[in-house]
Parts: structure tokens; sequence; C-alpha cells
């Protein structure tokens, strides 16, 4: 190898370091997402956010990172609102995904809380939605929000009349000027109602990437028997039936998309032979791309179908016929969203 | 086994067949093997004072104190909190507190309370009071650990309590995600730890009961009370009743800690930590009884 010449290795050395420090000068420039004010009632924040990536995002929040990182997750800017008089700080945690989708994962991870217009575009609250029709819920201080690719929590330490409306003002401001994307395709699956009637739960929607998630929201395994992943989007949710001898009925509908079809029967097969393993043992090697099948066990009747890239499975009906109703349900409206979506 | 592991899934907890799935999957040692002493219940203190908080949870340092005395009093069935105290720590042990310390951590004020104990009560030199939470080496020192975790929810282990409290003396927590979290109950058995645990105290004064470890104020509520024993398992048994039955009340529906918090029953009948079992278990409450969420 020829040794470079001093006069050009210098300039490449320059080079270099002017480039080092354009690209030091450009992540600054861009590594702030919103633009909070300086003071906001008797709350100052500090000059600058503090920035957590996936590389440290667990010496800020051991035991919580997972739950970020199971979802598309870019980075997290904080900034805390102290006060010089008796009220107590303000936290701000502004959640960077890498899809809307991703931040809308989160917010519904928990529909609890009072719903609060937070937008200024009035699309974001009047386009119709299969989830509830609020992008920003509040509760005892805490403000969770999506916007755009944007999941946020604004958290006051202690909830007065004043520190909520400087959370709701800081939470206007973080979702000032975003786009209001539509929820999640996926979840067009879920009709409202069904024969029978079955009635969809609107507040135990959830939509997520990981089986960690799945588990806080509807306990399944401890381990990843979906092969869910970052190329994976699911939805689950509880149906209702209310005319079921006076009493309240509920089964899980889990609805997930693969990236490819073979994904997709792989998934099925691991599924079967953790879930049915006293069943028949995996799945007749005839099963290609699609298959339905209902099973009675401990806590209802199962089924699922698989069609492509699609995987439907509902849990704890009561019986065969309610299980072929909401799988058949399930399946027509991802057939026909895929068409729809086709055209 | 083969290609085709056994996973513990949902039907496992309807069947009853966790511990035989967890033992042949993850945890290596066989289930059952329990450690609760035939005929003596695991004794777990409630303790709990409507004012030790106000109502912007400011705690009151003096009322707290009263209510670590009638803990320690009740545990032990003395008279006296010295001889109380006496029968837990020795005035030339080396102890280790052991509180949790970030998101929703246990109050500064309980770890004042039972320092100011150790010193004035015990005897304990100061120098001998170490905060022992971290990497293994701080038990190491410690001839006695008291184990200090604040009361919650958690969103990846169903609990976030006692037995998890000790997770960074195995000096790589992420071992203990997802299914292995039912292993937790090992770190308690490593030389630097085992047998050292003479009090676990529970700082159930403002609980979280979902969406931990993170902070949700709308599911974090004065419960304004301190749980206690000798039996980690017993204490962390009474935790879990008190945060599902919260669970319960505030969604009037059932509402079960999702996933299952395996760690709990793992630690009785894998690694005889303690019981799991509420018939195995006396509970003595003293002070404030609404809302005590133990029905």
């Amino acid at each position: 190898m020829t040794g470079l010449s001093s006069k050009t290795a210098s300039s490449l050395a320059a080079i270099v370091i002017i480039l080092s420090l354009w690209e030091g000068i450009s992540a600054e420039m861009n590594v702030k997402t919103v633009d909070l004010p300086k003071t906001i009632g008797v709350w100052t924040r500090s000059d600058s956010a503090r920035i957590i990536d996936a590389s440290n995002i667990f010496d800020y929040m051991n035991g919580a990172g997972e739950l970020y990182l199971a979802y598309g997750f870019d980075r997290l800017e904080v900034y805390k609102y102290t006060a010089s008089d008796q009220q107590e700080g303000i936290l701000v945690e502004v959640y960077v995904m890498k899809t809307s989708n991703d931040a809308f994962g989160l917010l519904s991870m928990d529909w609890g809380g009072e719903p609060v217009a937070i937008h200024p575009l009035p699309s974001a609250q009047t386009n119709p939605t299969v989830a509830l029709p609020t992008r920003a819920l509040y509760g005892g201080g805490l403000l969770r929000l999506w916007a755009d690719a944007i999941y946020a929590r604004v958290m006051a330490y202690r909830e007065t009349p004043e520190s909520r409306n400087a959370v709701l003002a800081l939470g206007q401001k973080i979702a000032a000027d975003r786009n209001s994307p539509p929820e999640p395709e996926i979840l067009n699956i879920l009709s409202q109602t069904m024969d029978s009637g079955w009635r969809l739960r609107k507040d135990r929607i959830g939509y997520f990437r990981s089986h960690l998630v799945l588990n806080s929201l509807y306990y399944l395994s401890h381990q990843n028997i979906l092969n869910l992943d970052h190329s994976t989007e699911a939805v689950t949710a509880a149906y209702e039936n209310i005319s079921v001898a006076g009493t309240a009925k509920s089964v899980q509908v889990l609805f997930v998309r693969y990236a490819t079809p073979e994904k997709a029967l792989k998934a099925l097969n691991d599924f079967h032979n953790a879930y049915l393993q006293d069943q028949q043992k995996g799945l007749d090697p005839g099963v290609t791309q699609k298959y339905t099948n209902f099973v009675k066990i401990e806590d209802g009747w199962l089924g699922y179908n698989l069609n492509g890239t699609d995987l439907g499975i509902v849990f704890e009906c009561p019986n065969r016929e309610s299980a072929q109703i909401i799988i058949n349900h399930i399946s027509r409206n991802a057939v026909s969203k895929e068409k729809d979506h086709g055209k | 086994m083969g290609n085709n592991p056994k996973r513990l899934t949902r039907r496992d907890f309807i069947r009853g067949t966790v511990g035989a799935t967890l033992a042949v999957s993850v945890l290596g040692v066989p289930w059952a093997k329990g450690s609760a002493e035939a005929g003596r219940p695991s004794i777990v203190t409630v303790v709990r004072d409507k004012n030790v908080m106000d109502a912007g949870f400011k705690v009151d340092s003096e009322l707290l104190k009263n209510m670590l005395d009638q803990t320690v009093l009740r545990l032990t069935g003395k008279d006296k909190i010295q001889e109380a105290w006496a029968q837990l720590i020795k005035p030339d042990d080396i102890v280790g507190l052991v509180p949790t310390p970030h998101l929703n951590p246990t109050h500064p004020e309980l770890v004042d309370v039972v320092k100011m104990s150790l010193l004035e009560t015990v005897g304990v030199a100061e120098k001998n009071i170490i905060m022992a939470q971290g990497g293994k080496r701080k038990p190491g020192r410690c001839t006695a650990l008291i184990c200090m975790p604040a009361l919650k929810g958690h969103w990846l282990t169903g609990i976030g309590t006692v037995v998890k409290n000790y997770i960074m003396y195995s000096g790589r927590p992420s071992r203990y995600h997802a299914e292995k979290s039912a292993k937790l109950g090992e770190i308690w058995l490593i030389p630097e730890v085992k047998g050292k645990t003479r009090l676990v105290l529970v700082d159930a004064l403002h609980p979280l009961c979902d969406k931990g470890p993170q902070p949700d104020p709308r599911y974090k509520w004065a419960y304004n009370g301190l749980l206690a024993g000798t039996d980690p398992v017993a204490v962390e048994t009474v935790c879990l009743r008190i945060l599902t039955q919260k669970r319960h009340a505030l969604r009037g529906e059932p509402w079960p800690i999702s996933p299952p918090p395996i760690c709990v029953e793992a630690a009785d009948k894998a690694y005889g930590l303690g019981t799991s079992e509420m018939e195995k278990i006396k509970i003595v409450h003293s002070g404030w009884d609404e809302d005590l969420l133990l029905g």
C-alpha cells in the first residue's frame, strides 16, 4: 500500500474534521423535535433537552425501555420544567417514533383517562375511527398524546388547576403543526358489531409489534410463540356480548399481518406447536396459504384463520358457532380491505 | 424436546401446569420444593395510617416512624421496640438498605426513619449502615440486608416489588426478562445475598397498580401502608393481593395482572424462599382499615 503524501493526508484530515463538525451541527439542529416555551405559568424549563436513544434508554428508565423498543423507536427528548414556588415540576417526554402507527400503538396500550383536544386541525377529531376518536388522554396530572410520529407523556408531579392548564398547553404545543395521519389501517379488520350481538370494546383495542406488549394487553405466552417482530403489525381487541344469559361474555380477537406468507405460515405452525400441542402435532403439511380451524380448549373455543400474510385468531368463545362468526368477519374484512387497497 | 420445546402459555395457568412447564423449559430446578415450615404460617404485617401523607402526598416522618415501630413490634411479637429490633438486627451488623432507587422509588423518608431506628434503637454504627442497592459487591460487604422496595406493578414481570428488588445483584438484569423472570428468585441465593435478608419492608404509601415502572398517576393511590415480614415471598404474595384488588376496583370488572407474575410462585416452589400460598400466610393488620384490599 502506497502512503499518502503529507499534504494529501492533511487535506483529507481537514475534510474529515469539517464533515464531522458539520454532521455534529446537523445532528444538533435536527435533534430538536418540539419547540416548547421556555416558561409556562410558573414553570421554567431547562435550556436543552436530554436526548435518549436505544443505546442509553435503560439508563434513563431501567425496566421500562423495552416498551418503547418494542415499537419503532427513534429517540426520546426529555424536558424538565421546574417552579420556584410551592408547585412541583412538570416532566415532558417526547418519544419520536419511526412511524405514526408506532406512536398510535403506544397510546393504544391504555384508553383510560379524559379525552382532550390538543390538535388544532379539526380532521384529527372528526374522521371516523375504529378506536376511540381521541388523540390525547388526560388523568391525574398525566397527558398522553399521539401526534403524527410522536407519542408524548406530559406529567405534573402534583396535579393542581394550574398544572393541568400547563400540561394541556404543552400538549397543544407538541401537537401544533403536525399531521394527523389516520389510525393504523389494520384496525379496519375490526367490525364495530358482529352477528349474534358481539360488540367491539373500543377501549380495549391495542396495536403492537411485540409479544411483550401483547402480554401486557392479553397474556398468551411468555415466549414469542407468534414470531412477532418489527416487520409485523398486530391488533388485539375484546368483543363483548351482553345477550348471553344477561351477563357480559368477552372474547379476544388477535390479528397479525406478517411481512410474507411464509412468515405467517411459520408463525401459525409455531403457535400450533406451542399453544395447541395437545391437538394434532403441527399443521397438516398440506397447509400452505389458507387454513381455518376451530378447537375447544380449557377457556372456550379457539378459532384461527390463515390467509396469505394474515393470521386471525379468536380466543375464549362460548361455542364453535361464535368462533366461526368472528373468524369469518375478520377474514372477510381483511380480504375486502386488501381489495379496497388494491383499487 | 428437540425442536418443539415446552412453552409457558395461558393454558398452563388455567390448567395449573405452570410449575411443570417452567421446570422443564427454564428453571432447571425441580418445582414444588416449597419452604414454609409445617404449622408455622408466615407473618406479614400491614400497618397503615390515614394521615401519614397529606393531600399533596407529602410524608409526615413522625407518623411514618410510628408506623415503622408498630411494624417491627407486630412482626416480632415483642412489647418493647429495642427487643423487637434486636430480634432482627444486631448492633455489630453491617446493614445494607436496599430501596428502589428510581421510577416510583422508595420514599426517602422511609429510608431515613429506618436509618434512625438502626442508629438510635439498635445501636448500629453509622459507618455500618450502607445504601446497598446496585452491584453485588454491596451486599457482599453486609452481614444483614433490609429489602425496602416500593409497591408497584410492572408491565414486563407483572409485579416489580420484593423478589425483583435484588435484580441488580445479578450483574445482568436483562437475563431476567419475559419467561426468565421466573428465575429472579435465584438471585436471592447467590453467596453475597443468601440468608442475609432480615427484614422485608415494602413502601406501600403510594403504590402503583398498573403501567409500572414508569409512573402513571391514574394508577397510583394513597394506600398509606407499610408491609413487612421475614418471608419475602409471603410479603410479595400479599402485595399481589393488594394490587389485584385495586385493579378490579378501579375498572369495576376483573382486571388481572398481565403478564402473570411467575417470579412469585417460582420463588416459593423452585427456590424455596418462602410461601406463595395465602392460606399459609398470617396477615397482622393495624391502623387505618378503609379500602384495605385484603378481602
